[in-house]
């Protein structure tokens, strides 16, 4: 008993939880920041609120950490039926803050479902694809798991909350290659996409009909399946403009609704700019704390959570977001480090999911700072404020170590 | 398959490293060129050139009387204000000495108010033209001391309704943390408090805009920003009430010398014509400097000023109260239409002696002269045949002990003694049938309010299908709880009022005005209560064609109802239905006499 603890904690990755709690900590550290300066430290600030979010979120941390990885594996399909429900629990509730994304049970704070639905979906994907893993070269076999990743995701969106709802398909793709399917089936899958996406652009539409032509050509699929694969994307591409602009202005101000939800009513460049003024003004060595003027100025909207990179770059400065970026990405590739050595496919594959997910929050919620992509509403792991997504975080953590304790020599 | 192997080619993690690592690099690369390389462009950008959003307050909704008389408006103010960042606070004492105002005020306003060191906070407002010009001349030395507009609210009439109008308050720091509301507030709004201004806050209020102006890092604005557009605040609503201005006054002048209430109102259709609740107070005591002095002079008033005794006042209803007794017999067919009662001045149940008001007695009565005359005999003997439980129905199917639904935010719901309550308050052997008694006169116990009598006498007045009293003329009349009785018995009880104030021996003669066309209906009251003097009542209601207006009347320990309070209706009437009748253009027909 003693000599299996013993070996257990040998094969602990204990860089997967001290990564996590050095992020945590510079979290706090920006919200003690904005908090302290709104005179009179009395009232419930974001600091204080995510102090005591620590709690659950340990606790989740722990609970994960000691349910052993089989009934994980064996009960799953039962939870992603739970949480299916669960999504659809606040349409019957009233709307908070506009929209069905919170359930009230009671407390001060309400309680996000769909949180947990990221590393639900991604175990019931990964349980899914190492339980079928022979025919994974074929085409159709891709279509089950995309399936369980869209019902709940389809519900989550009408939430609104597109930005989950995305995150929701993301390990999809990551994790249907790392499985074994072939790179080009996923490409055929995403080409739709990127076709109507860069539809409204010039340059970029070009670009991408380029793009894909190459790798058409690189792929060589059957001749006639290739041209029509190509040509019928194109045909969509060329479409999707003209069925947009068939639309009433009513229409596509509905669509445009639906897919930024949060379309802050300061404007969205409002935010980008703001945000690139606090970053950039922040310079190598930042501010100091308290110090920065766009933060304590209010220009900054949500900046506890969504916008919290501004605060740490306009006050702590390049040298601690290179510092943070540095920690993200050494936390990333341990999961990835973990996911190939593990000994199991199911282990690996819950791996590259989590990394998946942290990955794009990351990427989105920075690159949306600093205005390489539109705005859209996703926090950062561990750092920004908000209860349910720390909780989920630090359950995702704890399954990382478990699935990542027993690798191969 | 927990076990299935995990083979997965080594070219495939270097891949996914490859990519995991691409997208850091583009990151970090991309947080270098702002950061390092364009710092010194938004490091400019942030000192001088920072945008900030300000909020642009929306102008309040004015409330006016029903023909669009100003009672309540927005009033232009200058206020004073510091920038925490800037401002020395010893220079206070110049501020001090061109308002008047004292440096501790200016210090306990400037903490109330902060928000951040960068956010102007206010230290005074009601500024003059020459306190501002004082202390535009002082400028160089008042740093960080900057001066806006604010609107306020004004009450261009002079109506003394403080009471229905209410106020706004301005929200601060302690305020703001426990407002409960669906809407977006800030320190230094507005928001409705009392009255109207808390009832319909959500159309007085408005919507705020944005205003986008380029401050420098210590929050100084340096101009307008053209890149974007501001948002236009949007205007509150304009509340239309029920109020005629013209009788408002009126009514106000009349009372000015008594305690006491009336409470005027179109039983056709619930609307409030005229509310005075007397004495009352100036609605601007809210909005002025006003001095702790003067707040204490009116809180510890033992006239109480601050009380709304219409909503809020109770009393015992007094011979007002006999018409449900009546109607109780008439409706249990328990008295014949002409009995006759010996009312000899006194009377005994068990070991209790019980008096009509005129000593000499009544002689003999029947219901109708028992109304007339206001005989307490006759009840005290009739009422013995009622259940009680049917009794308490009675009273609250015409809505005592229950609140009436007015459109204002506080209102009592008066004492209707049940059963359980009696058992309750003096134990089911310590009261007796005589208890009932004294309520059938309108005694003992029972409490109500004079907007309860109100909705009573305007039931009376419409066979039951009259409204909630209410102040908003655009609001569509809510109907009263229903109440079935025999055609027959309103009918007999409207004669028995129209009697009591147009027969000889009527109590309520001087509450009608004598004028052609007018029937007059009504019932005095005098009511015994513990705090001194009766109080006297009078109720009733006065119809010329198809309009018809009713009144409540109460005279705080004013003595007799029938010599205080009805000849004060009856000026009321004469008011009304003396040329004024037009403007204040109660009734559309729908009336059911």
């Amino acid at each position: 008993m003693v000599k299996a603890a013993y070996n257990s904690s040998q094969n602990f990755p204990l860089s997967v939880l001290l990564l996590p709690l050095v992020l945590t900590l510079i979290g706090l550290i920006a919200l003690f920041s904005i908090s302290v300066n709104q005179f009179g430290v009395i009232a419930i600030t974001a600091f204080t609120k995510q102090l005591l979010f620590m709690i659950p979120a340990i606790g989740g941390f722990l609970v994960i950490l000691f349910i052993p990885k089989y009934i994980i594996h064996k009960y799953i399909y039962f939870a992603y039926g739970a949480i299916l429900l669960l999504v659809t629990v606040p349409f019957l509730l009233s709307t908070i803050a506009g929209t069905h994304r919170w359930i009230n049970i009671g407390l001060p704070v309400a309680f996000q479902p769909s949180e947990f639905a990221k590393w639900i979906v991604v175990v019931c994907l990964a349980k899914y694809l190492s339980d079928h893993n022979l025919e994974i070269k074929k085409f159709r076999t891709l279509i089950f798991p995309i399936l369980i990743a869209l019902f709940p995701a389809a519900i989550i969106l009408q939430q609104p909350d597109l930005g989950t709802a995305l995150i929701l398909l993301t390990p999809v793709f990551p994790m249907l290659y790392w499985v074994g399917s072939r790179p080009f089936h996923l490409f055929i899958l995403m080409a739709p996409i990127f076709s109507i996406g860069t539809a409204f652009h010039n340059v970029s539409f070009t670009s991408w009909a380029i793009i894909m032509g190459i790798i058409v050509y690189i792929a060589r699929p059957n001749l006639i399946f290739g041209i029509v694969l190509y040509f019928v994307n194109i045909f969509l591409g060329l479409l999707a403009p003209l069925l947009w602009n068939g639309l009433r202005p009513y229409q596509q101000k509905r669509i445009l609704t639906l897919f930024n939800p949060e379309l802050d009513p300061l404007g969205a460049a409002y935010q980008t700019i703001q945000s690139k003024v606090a970053i950039g003004s922040g310079g190598f060595f930042g501010k100091g704390m308290g110090e920065g003027t766009q933060t304590h100025l209010k220009f900054l909207p949500v900046q506890e959570s969504d916008f919290i990179i501004s605060v740490i770059g306009e006050e702590f400065g390049f040298i601690t977001i290179a510092f943070m970026l540095v920690v993200f990405a050494l936390f990333i590739l341990k999961i990835v480090n973990l996911a190939y050595y593990s000994k199991e496919r199911f282990a690996g594959l819950v791996l590259i999911g989590i990394a998946t997910i942290f990955l794009s929050h990351v990427f989105v919620n920075t690159a949306m700072s600093i205005g390489l992509i539109p705005v859209k509403g996703l926090p950062l792991p561990f750092i920004s404020a908000g209860g349910s997504f720390l909780l989920s975080c630090y359950v995702m953590v704890s399954l990382i170590i478990k699935m990542g304790m027993e690798t191969i020599e | 398959m927990l076990k299935s192997k995990n083979l997965v080619p080594r070219s495939r993690l270097f891949t996914v490293y490859f990519l995991i690592s691409f997208i850091f690099i583009v990151l970090l690369i991309r947080f270098a060129q702002i950061q390092l390389f364009e710092y010194k462009q938004y490091k400019k950008r942030a000192d001088i050139n920072s945008i900030r959003a300000v909020p642009v307050s929306a102008p309040r909704g004015m409330i006016l009387d029903r023909n669009g008389h100003i009672l309540v408006d927005n009033f232009p103010t200058y206020i004073l204000t510091a920038l925490p960042n800037e401002v020395n606070k010893n220079n206070f004492s110049i501020i001090s000495s061109c308002t008047g105002k004292d440096t501790s005020l200016l210090k306990r306003n400037f903490k109330r108010y902060y928000r951040g060191r960068f956010i102007p906070s206010r230290i005074t407002k009601d500024l003059s033209f020459d306190e501002l010009s004082c202390i535009e001349e002082h400028k160089n030395e008042l740093v960080g001391i900057n001066y806006s507009q604010l609107a306020e609210r004004s009450f261009p009439s002079k109506v003394g309704m403080s009471h229905v109008l209410g106020y706004v308050k301005e929200i601060d720091r302690s305020l703001l943390n426990n407002i409960n509301s669906d809407f977006q507030y800030d320190v230094g709004d507005l928001i409705g408090w009392q009255g109207i201004e808390k009832q319909y806050e959500y159309l007085l209020k408005g919507a705020k805009g944005v205003s986008y102006s380029q401050v420098d890092a210590f929050g100084r604005e340096v101009g307008l920003v053209k890149e974007i557009a501001n948002i236009k605040p949007f205007p509150g609503k304009d509340l239309f009430t029920t109020i005629d201005l013209g009788l408002q006054k009126t009514m106000e002048k009349l009372m000015s010398k008594y305690k006491g209430a009336v409470l005027i109102t179109d039983p056709s259709s619930g609307e409030i014509l005229s509310f005075v609740s007397s004495p009352d107070f100036s609605p601007e005591i809210f909005t002025g400097n006003t001095s702790l002095h003067e707040w204490r002079n009116l809180v510890n008033d033992p006239r109480k000023p601050l009380l709304n005794r219409i909503t809020n006042g109770l009393y015992p209803p007094g011979s007002t109260f006999k018409m449900i007794t009546a109607i109780a017999l008439l409706e249990g067919l328990m008295i014949e239409g002409d009995e006759i009662i010996e009312c000899s001045g006194i009377y005994q149940y068990g070991d209790r002696l019980f008096k009509c008001w005129k000593v000499s007695g009544h002689g003999k009565v029947n219901l109708d002269q028992a109304i007339t005359q206001s005989c307490n005999i006759f009840f005290y003997q009739a009422v013995q045949r009622i259940s009680m439980n049917r009794f308490i129905n009675l009273c609250r199917n015409f809505g005592f002990g229950i609140k009436t639904g007015i459109d204002l935010p506080t209102e009592l719901a008066g004492l209707l003694p049940t059963r359980d309550y009696m058992n309750k308050r003096y134990t089911s052997r310590g009261w007796s049938r005589g208890h009932l008694l004294n309520m059938a006169l309108g005694q003992g116990d029972l409490l109500v309010t004079p907007i309860q009598l109100s909705v009573y006498i305007n039931k009376i007045a419409t066979n039951g299908n009259t409204f909630v009293p209410h102040f908003n003329l655009n609001k569509t009349p809510e109907p009263v709880i229903q109440i079935n009785l025999k055609d027959q018995t309103w009918v007999n009880v409207q004669n028995y009022l129209f009697n009591a104030v147009n027969s000889a021996k009527g109590t309520g003669r001087a509450a009608n005005p004598q004028m052609r066309g007018l029937k007059v209906y009504g019932k005095t009251g005098t009511a015994q209560n513990p705090h001194g003097d009766d109080h006297a009542w009078f109720v009733g209601y006065a119809v010329k064609g198809k309009k018809m207006v009713s009144i409540v009347m109460l005279i705080e320990n004013g003595g007799s109802g029938g010599k205080i309070a009805a000849p004060l209706a009856g000026s009321a009437f004469k008011y009304i239905f003396n040329n004024n009748l037009d403007r204040i253009a109660i009734n559309n027909g729908k009336s059911s006499i």
